[in-house]
């Protein structure tokens, strides 16, 4: 399944939701929107899904020579952001209701569970009522709900949420899973490492709007060659010393006596590292490009940098 | 016309709140509590017991069953002070005074009691007696006085068939049906409707299912729960006839007295009434976003008033309200059965309301899964009145 999303908007009453948003997923890929909270990915999913209708802009979603406006039911895994299940039924009941709305059999609904609890390890404690499980645990029964019936299309907001790092580890194993089984994969998430290993795409937004969009490697080269050198010195040294010798630096502290210094593509590396063994004992130089969670932090700085002017 | 989903979801809503435990439970109780109630009015009944009455000598009133009239030689402050003892009389009647306005008797008794009712009307023959004797009165005219006027009616409109006839005893049963099948859908619609979207189930539900075919599912599914509170209320009334008729007056079971052919034109009115109500009811309850703050829980009710509009009239069936409340698609299921009892109507009257019901019904379902898709849309904001009456008037759907 391939969408094409081309300058969406979308308005509710004074609030712009959304604001001239484009972007294209490819079949198979593992999609990711990213964000701060309110800055528009569960608009984008809701008109995604068909909830609501985009003000302008077109959505194109093709599967199979088939073209629609929308993802069509049939073809959509859904997790919403405000989700919940019926927490006085077993996760058997709970599952098995939404796999026959789904169109599945019993035998095939069943057959279909047995390999996802498995996969979360919920097994023993199908026959148990939602409510008398952890708030993990209830997520995996959801994210179960989404997948079940094989949709081509599995939207998921914010799958991360409420897991402890286990947990989050699974569900990065599980979304693997859906893409090998090839599902396309659409996913908002904050949480930047789980995304960094598994999106093949991603879009950045703030405020409405798209920040930065592609691959990893395309977010590195939109952001600029951004450099970072993380430092470790001998003698006890503060990140406020180091930023009166190196002013123009953004200089952060990770751990005692140890530094990460981020350079714009004009600061000349060797010049600073020369400065640096002027005034301190280096024990450890290393270079490294920037992660994602720090792209997201310097595209969303930038970001607001640009509105306040 | 219903799909698949809907009927997954209306068998998920209806085996939702079936919990035939618990039912069978309450009916147990509901029968454990009739037999009590018996029991008790069976050994405090008064009227098996006997009651010593003291009388002035002059009266000359005989004993009964259930009272034995003394006539006490000792003064009456002493009398009185041996009712309140409760050693000698149960009562103390005394003629009132010669300065009382109208000639009578008084009465003294501890408390107020059902007996004295009995004692009252003995008292009335005697005296009536005593009066007619005066008045040198025979007994066959005295039996003439007091025979109550014999009045007949005659209608002269051929097509009612009579003011208290057995048919309008299964209209007032139907009445007290629809109540209690309404009851019940108003209960779990509005518990099943605002309790998904607290539970925040509704979103994930759109993306499987229409806001149409959800509302059809969950209309279906509660109309099933009302009509099974309904049937089965049915047989717990028609087992307390049968009880009533074998064990309590030792007749058989008869049950020609019942007009079926009647009785197959009120079961479709009756259904359509349940479901149409049952879709105003989640068009409301699809509106209402927290059951705690909002106010409309309570307009559901008004699915209630075509009953108590209908009971109101039950006595001019051919009257106009009647009339207009038969055709009237949201009143006509409680009052076209009611007036089909009571009034012989040509076929295509009830056949034309009841297609207008069915179209009122379409109407219907379709402005409750417009509501339930537009109210989502607004995300935790509740739609006003005036939002409501637009949807209405739109013809717009997904």
């Amino acid at each position: 399944m391939q969408l094409i999303v081309t300058a969406i908007s979308k308005d509710y009453g004074p609030v712009a939701a959304v604001r001239q948003v484009s972007f294209q997923i490819n079949s198979g890929d593992i999609f990711a929107l990213l964000g701060p909270n309110g800055a528009g990915k569960s608009s984008i999913i809701r008109m995604l899904v068909g909830m609501t209708r985009p003000d302008s802009g077109s959505i194109l979603v093709s599967h199979q020579d088939q073209h629609y406006d929308h993802v069509p039911r049939r073809l959509l895994g859904y997790l919403p952001e405000d989700r919940g299940l019926y927490p006085d039924k077993s996760i058997e009941k709970n599952l098995l209701y939404l796999a026959q709305l789904h169109g599945l059999s019993k035998q095939h609904a069943l057959k279909e569970m047995a390999h996802w609890l498995d996969v979360f390890e919920l097994t023993d404690r199908r026959q148990e009522d939602l409510k008398q499980l952890s708030k993990g645990n209830q997520q995996k029964v959801q994210l179960i709900a989404a997948v079940l019936h094989q949709p081509a299309l599995v939207i998921l907001d914010e799958p991360f949420s409420g897991l402890d790092p286990i947990n989050q580890e699974k569900v990065v194993t599980f979304l693997k899973a859906l893409k090998a089984r090839g599902m396309t994969v659409i996913l908002s998430a904050h949480q930047m490492a789980m995304v960094e290993k598994l999106a093949d795409r991603m879009l950045l937004m703030a405020q409405g709007k798209a920040i930065l969009s592609g691959t990893l490697a395309d977010i590195q080269q939109q952001a600029g060659p951004q450099r970072q050198i993380h430092i470790s010195c001998a003698g006890p040294v503060t990140a406020e010393q180091l930023r009166q010798w190196l002013p123009e630096l953004d200089i952060e502290l990770l751990t005692a006596n140890r530094f990460v210094l981020r350079l714009s593509a004009e600061q000349s590396v060797s010049a600073t590292l020369k400065r640096l063994v002027n005034e301190l004992e280096l024990t450890q130089v290393e270079m490294q490009s920037a992660d994602l969670h720090q792209l997201y932090l310097m595209a969303m700085a930038e970001h607001q940098l640009r509105e306040q002017a | 016309m219903i799909s698949r989903q809907s009927i997954i979801v209306a068998k998920w809503e209806f085996l939702r709140f079936f919990k035939w435990k618990q039912q069978l439970i309450s009916y147990l109780l509901m029968m454990a509590v009739m037999a009590a109630v018996a029991l008790w009015s069976f050994f405090t009944d008064e009227s098996r017991k006997v009651y010593r009455i003291a009388v002035p000598a002059e009266f000359s009133i005989s004993n009964t069953e259930q009272f034995q009239f003394q006539r006490p030689t000792i003064a009456l402050e002493e009398q009185l002070a041996q009712l309140k003892d409760g050693e000698s009389w149960h009562g103390v009647v005394t003629v009132s005074p010669a300065t009382a306005a109208e000639p009578g008797v008084v009465l003294h008794t501890l408390a107020a009691k059902k007996w004295q009712q009995q004692l009252e009307t003995e008292l009335n023959n005697y005296f009536r007696q005593q009066y007619a004797t005066e008045l040198q009165l025979t007994p066959a005219q005295l039996t003439r006085l007091q025979q109550p006027l014999a009045l007949e009616y005659v209608y002269l409109d051929e097509d009612f068939k009579g003011k208290d006839t057995p048919e309008k005893m299964i209209a007032l049963g139907v009445l007290i049906l629809l109540f209690i099948g309404l009851s019940t859908a108003f209960g779990q619609v509005l518990l099943s409707i605002t309790g998904e979207k607290q539970q925040r189930v509704t979103e994930q539900l759109y993306a499987i299912v229409t806001p149409q075919q959800w509302m059809d599912g969950k209309v279906l599914g509660h109309s099933l729960s009302a009509m099974k509170a309904m049937v089965t209320s049915a047989l717990v009334m028609l087992l307390v006839f049968i009880v009533v008729s074998v064990v309590v007056r030792d007749n058989g079971v008869n049950l020609s007295w019942v007009n079926w052919g009647v009785l197959a034109w009120l079961v479709p009115f009756a259904l359509l009434g349940v479901l149409l109500s049952a879709c105003f009811m989640g068009a409301i309850a699809a509106s209402i976003d927290d059951p705690n703050t909002s106010g409309k829980g309570a307009v559901m009710m008004i699915t209630w008033l075509p009953m108590l509009f209908t009971y109101l009239v039950i006595d001019s069936p051919t009257g106009t309200a009647m009339t207009i409340l038969s055709w009237l698609p949201l009143t006509s299921f409680a009052a076209m059965p009611v007036k089909m009892a009571m009034v012989e109507l040509p076929w295509w009257q009830p056949a034309l309301s009841l297609l207008l019901l069915v179209a009122a019904l379409w109407w219907m379902r379709r402005l409750a899964g417009r509501i339930f898709l537009r109210g989502m849309q607004m995300y935790g904001k509740e739609p006003g009145w005036g939002q409501i009456v637009g949807w209405a008037l739109s013809n717009k759907a997904e």
